[in-house]
């Protein structure tokens, strides 16, 4: 609200309309370039989009490669032989190449994921927030019972139950969308509120007053003030997505032949005792992943919340 | 009072609908795996067509889906669900062990995160931007960004395999020699490791809210206005800063509460601790549905009410909110 009305003060009237909404992302962004948490996280992500690029074309072995098996090379420990930086698996798979082509599909799965439930959140969120009576009564009560009930429980029923009883071959794909059908109601829940209190909001009204149609309203003021809360939360949410594609793959209920880093976890963690290295690495990678997108998260919450602003 | 009782029997009708919409979704979900017959018989030899007839009149399987749905509910009611297809006896009588084993896990793990969190949060809060606020807001942020399990693993690795000092699974020992001497403290010894591993992830998330809020109270009028009165700086931070931004991190608490009911699966199985996450785990891998129905209703049930009676003790801490 007061990045529409701050940049009107110095603007003379010619220059108002498209410098107004520029100026809301360029504040943003040079707010977030002082701060160090959100720059931290911009580096750790693009490390990773760069890890997963060269894991996509360059990673040493292929995906779920066995060959060790019959080079003798299975259990080998880390930093030992060099040709196996992170060591090997018990069944001879290269921990290192391993990462770096799960990464890829981890990213597959949080952004996929991401995108699914902000799109069901949006339309949700926005009708339960202008919709009055009973269907936004409706929509809110279903957003409110998705964010009650134990979510991963179903998820852990629908992933064991559709990909390995199902719909096997979908793979990846299948968890994604289930992870994404599963993730939406905080950003309905928040779309909701943030239209709500917007609406409210005495520029809202001004504008009516002036005659604006609502189309202008919505898409002029409301979509850029809901974006920047929305842009936060996906962020954080394809932190929670990654993680719980982890889990998933981890708890063995995920896809046995696509590479991600939860069922590398899963084959460490079946020899834990052996070889421990299978479990330490991925689980390194995926901290700092999944870190990456929380401090990039925590960087634009700073960046993009209008009540922070000096 | 009288509007407290009006606003609890809502709440607990409007459960009803939620039940039965969950309920009718895990049937469905559940019932596209198979039939429990076909499951069972990977254990049966040779089937005589009596027996599998009887099978088929036990589980309804011959009549259509909405049938076998209200045979499921109307026995659900009376509290039979179902037996199990592996374990073999009854689910009811299977889960409620399970429901005990985790929340002696859980509580334990609220609890100790509630008692170290809150001093944390606090301390951080009042030493914004040093060294040490660094130091805990980095901390957490790192703890929330862990797989809970992985970090039992971490633990299970360097204090049971490595130093040795603690079980690495299970709730108690099944038989001498027990832990640290007798069967108690051979319980508590099992409770150490995955305790600490929740405790962590919660209080990475206690923290950074607590603070968050603690920071935004500690900057308002009243606060300097009862430094200003004489009031001694810890009644200020303790009484009247902390009660008004700990009130919004009890919703918190409670939503956090009524999902680690479902009992942390990861976690459990990481520890192989017999939770109802574990044991869900478990029935899901080798498709006991019974079991899996059993356990994903008890669940739903117990994240309801403890949502409850969350916004119970929400009204009950905070006089300005009114339940309607």
């Amino acid at each position: 609200m007061s990045a529409t009305s701050s940049g009107g003060e110095k603007r003379p009237v010619a220059a108002k309309g498209r410098r107004r909404s520029a100026g809301q992302w360029a504040v943003a962004w040079r707010r977030f370039r002082k701060n160090k948490v959100g720059l931290a996280g911009l580096v750790l992500v693009g490390f990773f989009v760069l890890a997963a690029v060269y894991g996509l074309f360059w990673a040493p072995y292929p995906p779920r490669s066995f060959d060790c098996l019959y080079q003798g090379c299975t259990s080998l420990p880390p930093f030992v032989n060099w040709a196996h930086p992170f060591g090997t698996e018990r069944s001879g798979i290269d921990v290192y190449s391993e990462i770096l082509h799960s990464i890829p599909n981890d990213f597959y799965v949080g952004l996929g994921a991401t995108a699914i439930s902000v799109v069901i959140g949006l339309v949700i969120g926005a009708l339960a927030g202008y919709r009055r009576g009973f269907a936004a009564a409706l929509l809110l009560g279903l957003t409110q019972v998705f964010l009650v009930i134990p979510v991963l429980v179903f998820i852990l029923v629908f992933a064991r139950i559709f990909i390995l009883e199902v719909a096997e071959g979908f793979g990846l794909s299948l968890i994604t969308i289930i992870l994404g059908i599963f993730g939406w109601p905080t950003i309905a829940y928040i779309v909701r509120g943030e239209i709500l209190r917007i609406r409210e909001l005495e520029f809202i009204q001004a504008e009516k007053a002036i005659g604006a149609s609502s189309g202008r309203i919505v898409f002029r003021h409301i979509v850029p003030n809901v974006l920047s809360s929305i842009i936060v939360v996906a962020s954080l949410l394809i932190a929670g997505n990654i993680l719980t594609e982890v889990v998933i793959s981890f708890l063995g209920f995920g896809t046995p032949n696509v590479s991600t880093l939860g069922l590398l976890l899963n084959e460490g963690f079946s020899s834990i005792r052996a070889t421990w290295w299978v479990s330490l690495f991925p689980g390194l990678a995926v901290v700092m992943l999944v870190l990456g997108f929380n401090l990039l998260g925590d960087g634009l919450s700073d960046a993009l919340n209008p009540r922070l602003r000096e | 009072m009288g509007s407290l009782w009006v606003y609890v029997v809502r709440r607990l009708l409007f459960m009803i609908p939620v039940f039965l919409a969950v309920s009718i979704l895990t049937f469905i979900v559940t019932n596209a795996a198979g039939n429990p017959i076909s499951i069972i018989r990977f254990g049966i030899r040779n089937i005589t067509p009596s027996q599998l007839s009887f099978l088929e009149s036990y589980y309804h399987v011959n009549q259509p889906l909405y049938a076998q749905y209200f045979y499921w509910l109307s026995e659900f009611v009376q509290g039979n669900l179902g037996q199990s297809l592996v374990l073999g006896g009854p689910v009811s009588g299977l889960i409620g062990p399970w429901v005990l084993t985790t929340l002696e896990l859980q509580i334990t793990a609220l609890v100790l995160s509630l008692v170290i969190g809150i001093p944390i949060a606090v301390y951080a809060a009042k030493h914004r931007g040093t060294v040490g606020d660094v130091a805990v807001t980095g901390t957490a942020i790192f703890g929330f960004s862990m797989p809970v399990f992985w970090v039992g693993i971490m633990l299970i690795l360097v204090f049971s395999f490595y130093l040795g000092w603690l079980p690495p699974s299970g709730a108690v020992s099944a038989y001498p020699p027990y832990w640290w001497g007798n069967q108690y403290l051979d319980a508590i010894a099992h409770l150490i490791l995955p305790a600490a591993v929740l405790t962590f992830a919660s209080i990475a998330t206690f923290v950074r809210l607590i603070r968050a809020n603690m920071v935004e109270v500690l900057r308002q009028d009243y606060i300097l206005g009862a430094r200003a009165s004489g009031v001694p700086e810890r009644s200020v931070t303790y009484k009247h800063a902390l009660k008004n931004a700990i009130t919004p991190v009890v919703t918190v608490v409670g939503l956090t509460f009524g999902l680690a009911l479902a009992g942390a699966p990861a976690t459990e199985t990481t520890f192989s601790w017999p939770g109802l996450g574990y044991q869900f785990v478990r029935a899901a891998s080798v498709l006991d549905l019974p079991v899996i129905i059993g356990i994903t209703m008890i669940i739903t049930i117990m994240a309801l009410v403890a949502n409850l009676i969350t916004d119970l003790s929400y009204a009950l801490l905070d006089p300005r909110v009114r339940l309607e």
